[in-house]
């Protein structure tokens, strides 16, 4: 009786120190993972339910506008326009200063955590890929901050020959032509 | 001809593993020999044909076979032949045949290295062994088959990602999957145990050795990863908390937990169901690691693509291991009380089970942040995320209490630690502890995290150093030798002991170098060749880089653009260094390739960011303005040499043969090998005393080979 009551002091007392843990850090550390849309919604719509977290930031995930890359090399400054999947119309313009991920290309699907400043401008401080078709080998792996993550395989539902051709895009920042350009089939 | 004799192999593996499982449970049941040694011979078997599928799979590759499916999405005519024999474990198809073929392996090795003992068990391990097979033969058969066709054939392969094309990530993910699958040994010897109902600690006995080897590559396979991360990901960093990364951890977390419980058990006859517990939920967490990354779950979440029969197929068998061993438990919980009760809080006993506690807290915490997006979907519709901020507000106090009781575990006494002992052992390395605090303070450090990890580090340090020190002089006393021989006989006589205190300073390295990251300096600047940037380290120093210029190079299927950078520390030069970025032809993709310059105790490392557009468009140094991000680093090499030091210390602890039996040769044995430890209470921890003269029976280690696999 003893020894189970000492077992159990033990076991609740690490687990109220784990469950105070967890819960001070979600509560601190939470952010809200938005669509351009949604995001609009809270900024506009819902500002005080929202604006505390806001303040904190937020994930914002959508598709880059082909062809909006712009980079200002001299200001460290990488510019692009993100769109809502769902609704293209909806857009983003992006400012993000540090280094792109090598996955990176002006057709992909990001995540970026950061702050909305106001007039359609969001300052990420974080931008990551979901290059859907590259990734399917890193999954069991350490990885993947800027890579993205696992996914279907590219060819699910494809009977052959259309496969070929679709790596997504090259890199519109790279230096040679070959990968000036977007793929595509 | 090979790739299809491969493919045929695995068609035939399956039926012969559930036949062989079959065989093993009714061989066990009814005492049929016949009926077990089939079962045995269906595991080499098994083991055999899995080998042959994935030479076949290889040799796919080194033939440029692009008919395949997998082939054709892995590898390109021009990549390395290292990289196209890796290719085996470069994606979800092969890698899961790869998983087969390691659990085939250890499972042949298990069963081999018991044929003459162990026979009350092991027709239940081979039993549990080969469903485990089978089950992820099926999956590779139906529904990820690495062996499926194009219907036709493309002139050329899709190519490896480039960020696969790195030396670590070829020997990182087989690392981690030998750690996994070693696991399932311990696993299978715990529920032939309470199948059998032989349920003394000799499972724990028979499976000590595979603990080991299993947590040895569960360490090595994370670390490597880590390396790998920091080298070809670009961005500073070696842990980022995603859900991959937590899936290796976890079950490292449980298996650590169980590492040290089981220690209870064998010297003190207490925790049994517990042990019990943490076996099945180290091996469920390994299956949930290969489920989370296999199954892109989580990552559904933000909405990245899910593969639903994988989820499915790994859900159900989780639920159904899951299930079975907790009725198992249930059904034995009589015969699995303690021997022992909990005296005292102040006890090795409490500290070992509060560490385990702890740990377990950590692997919940960690588990619930990635969990907690898809569960706040599911119950509130509303999409949030949890990041490394979240992880690491919540590890690192719980980071810190472990490091702490890694001082405490080792001396304070077993049972009831008195006034004297606490005074005696605890005193001066507090004081050392709090004196590496205050001086690392006078020395201008502010960050709290980090001045603790220091503090508790060097704490610990002086007690394992002293339990060396005392214990190295009192058989150098005792034994008349010199004390180099004194310690090598020291630490031969309880390889786990010392081994295990050899891991614990890895350990303490390894949080030092994590806290460095307290510490990192970052500048990021365009610069035309000519230009020069400086930062600042922590320790004082001033870099200062210098951008020469760029140059192109070409490799075997990619070419590079190499930026040279002269160095120059407080104004001394220290040579030259590069840093690239690469364009891979297949796939088409950029890499960043940082330089790095290590040092003892800072890297600096340097990202060549961004190129201009108009890049080697002429010999005027403005079509070379590149943008160049630098890093400061401070004690990330202690990450890599803490880790080091991991291995040797477990190698030490796992090595075969030798000291165990003299050790546990009985009575007198017992003493002998226990005189240099100054807590001892006497008879308190002897281990043979708890599972009885069985136990000295099969003390001679009969696991003693998987060492000699690493």
């Amino acid at each position: 009786m003893n020894r189970d009551r000492r077992f159990f002091a033990g076991l609740v007392g690490v687990a109220a120190i784990v469950t105070w843990l967890i819960w001070t850090g979600i509560t601190d550390t939470m952010v809200y993972y938005l669509t351009p849309t949604e995001l609009y919604e809270r900024v506009y719509e819902r500002a005080d339910e929202a604006s505390e977290r806001m303040e904190r930031g937020v994930k914002v995930s959508g598709d880059v506008l082909p062809g909006s890359l712009v980079a200002h090399t001299d200001e460290l400054l990488h510019q692009f326009v993100v769109v809502d999947p769902y609704n293209r119309d909806v857009q983003l313009t992006v400012h993000f200063r540090h280094p792109l991920p090598d996955t990176f290309t002006d057709e992909a699907e990001v995540v970026m955590e950061g702050r909305y400043l106001g007039d359609g401008i969001f300052e990420a401080t974080e931008v990551l890929t979901k290059c859907g078709s590259r990734y399917e080998a890193l999954p069991e792996d350490m990885d993947d901050r800027d890579s993205g993550y696992g996914s279907e395989d590219p060819y699910a539902g494809v009977d052959g020959g259309d496969a070929y051709g679709s790596y997504g895009a090259g890199a519109s920042y790279g230096s040679d032509d070959s990968y000036a350009t977007t793929g595509g089939i | 001809m090979l790739p299809a004799i491969g493919e045929f192999a695995l068609w035939i593996s399956l039926p012969i593993a559930l036949w062989g499982a079959v065989m093993a449970f009714l061989g066990g049941r009814w005492g049929r020999g016949d009926l077990i040694l089939s079962a045995e011979r269906s595991v080499h078997a098994v083991f055999v044909l899995l080998a042959v599928a994935s030479a076949g799979l290889i040799a796919a590759f080194l033939a440029d076979r692009f008919d395949y499916w997998y082939v054709s999405n892995y590898s390109s005519r021009n990549l390395e032949t290292y990289f196209k024999v890796s290719g085996l474990w470069a994606g979800q198809r092969g890698s899961l045949l790869f998983w087969a073929l390691n659990l085939g392996f250890f499972s042949s090795l298990a069963v081999w290295m018991n044929r003459k003992r162990n026979r009350d068990l092991m027709p239940w391990v081979s039993g549990v062994l080969l469903v485990v097979i089978a089950f992820f033969i099926g999956i590779t058969l139906f529904i990820t088959p690495p062996f499926e066709r194009l219907p036709f054939t493309p002139q050329d392969g899709r190519g490896l990602n480039p960020q696969l094309q790195n030396y670590w990530m070829t020997i990182h993910p087989p690392t981690l999957y030998l750690g996994f699958t070693a696991f399932t040994i311990p696993f299978a010897f715990a529920i032939a145990s309470l199948l059998s109902g032989r349920l003394d600690a000799r499972w724990i006995e028979v499976t000590r050795k595979w603990i080991l080897t299993s947590w040895f590559f569960l360490t090595l396979g994370i670390v490597f990863g880590m390396r790998w991360a920091y080298e070809e990901l670009g961005w500073g960093g070696y842990w980022f908390w995603d859900p991959v990364e937590n899936a290796s951890l976890l079950p490292w977390i449980v298996a650590t937990a169980f590492l040290h419980s089981v220690m209870i058990q064998e010297s003190r006859g207490m925790l049994k169901i517990w042990n019990m517990a943490l076996v099945c939920l180290t091996f469920i967490m390994t299956i949930f690691a290969t489920f989370l990354t296999r199954s892109g779950l989580i990552e559904s979440v933000h909405s990245f693509a899910l593969s639903l029969d994988i989820a499915y197929a790994f859900l159900a068998f989780m639920g159904v291991t899951f299930a079975v061993s907790a009725v198992l438990i249930i059904w034995r919980l009589p015969q699995l009380r303690s021997d022992r009760q909990f005296e005292s809080f102040l006890s090795r006993e409490s500290a070992f089970l509060l560490n385990n506690l702890v740990l377990l807290g950590s692997g919940f915490a960690v588990l619930w942040g990635t969990m907690f997006p898809l569960i706040t979907e599911g119950l509130t519709g509303s999409k949030v995320a949890v990041g490394p901020p979240f992880f690491n507000q919540v590890n690192i106090p719980i980071g810190l209490m472990l490091l702490a009781l890694m001082g405490i575990g080792p001396v304070i006494a077993w049972r009831r630690a008195s006034a004297r002992n606490l005074k005696k052992n605890f005193l001066i390395p507090t004081g050392v502890g709090l004196g590496t605090g205050v001086l690392l303070f006078a020395l201008g450090v502010r960050h709290t995290y980090a001045l603790l990890t220091f503090a508790i580090g060097a704490f610990v340090l002086w007690i394992i150093v002293v339990e060396f020190w005392k214990g190295t002089k009192a058989r150098a006393r005792i034994e008349n030798e010199n004390l180099a021989i004194a310690l090598s006989h020291l630490v031969k006589r309880n390889r786990r002991r010392w081994g295990g205190y050899i891991v614990h300073v890895g350990v303490v390295v390894m949080f030092m170098g994590f806290a460095g990251a307290a510490f990192d300096r970052e500048v990021r600047q365009s610069m035309v060749p000519g230009e020069s940037v400086s930062i600042a380290s922590a320790f004082g120093h001033t870099y200062t880089l210098t951008y020469e210029g760029l140059s192109t190079a070409r490799g075997q299927n990619m070419w590079q653009w190499i930026a040279l950078m002269r160095v120059e520390r407080d104004g001394q030069s220290l040579g030259t260094m590069t840093t690239e970025r690469r364009f891979y032809e297949a796939p088409p993709q950029p890499m960043t390739e940082v330089g790095i310059r290590s040092t003892a105790f800072e890297d600096l490392y340097v990202i060549l960011s961004t190129l201009d557009e108009q890049v080697g468009m002429g010999n005027d140094p403005q079509f070379q303005r590149a943008t160049f991000q630098v890093m400061v680093n401070p004690l990330v090499p202690w990450i890599w040499y803490g880790g080091l030091v991991i291995a040797i210390g477990t190698l030490i602890a796992m090595w075969p043969g030798g000291p165990i039996p003299a050790q546990r040769a009985g009575g007198t044995g017992t003493q002998a090998s226990r005189r240099d430890e100054d807590d001892a209470p006497g008879k308190g921890p002897s281990s043979g005393g708890d599972s009885g003269p069985k136990g000295t029976r099969t003390a001679p280690e009969p696991v003693g080979t998987p060492a000699g696999v690493s």
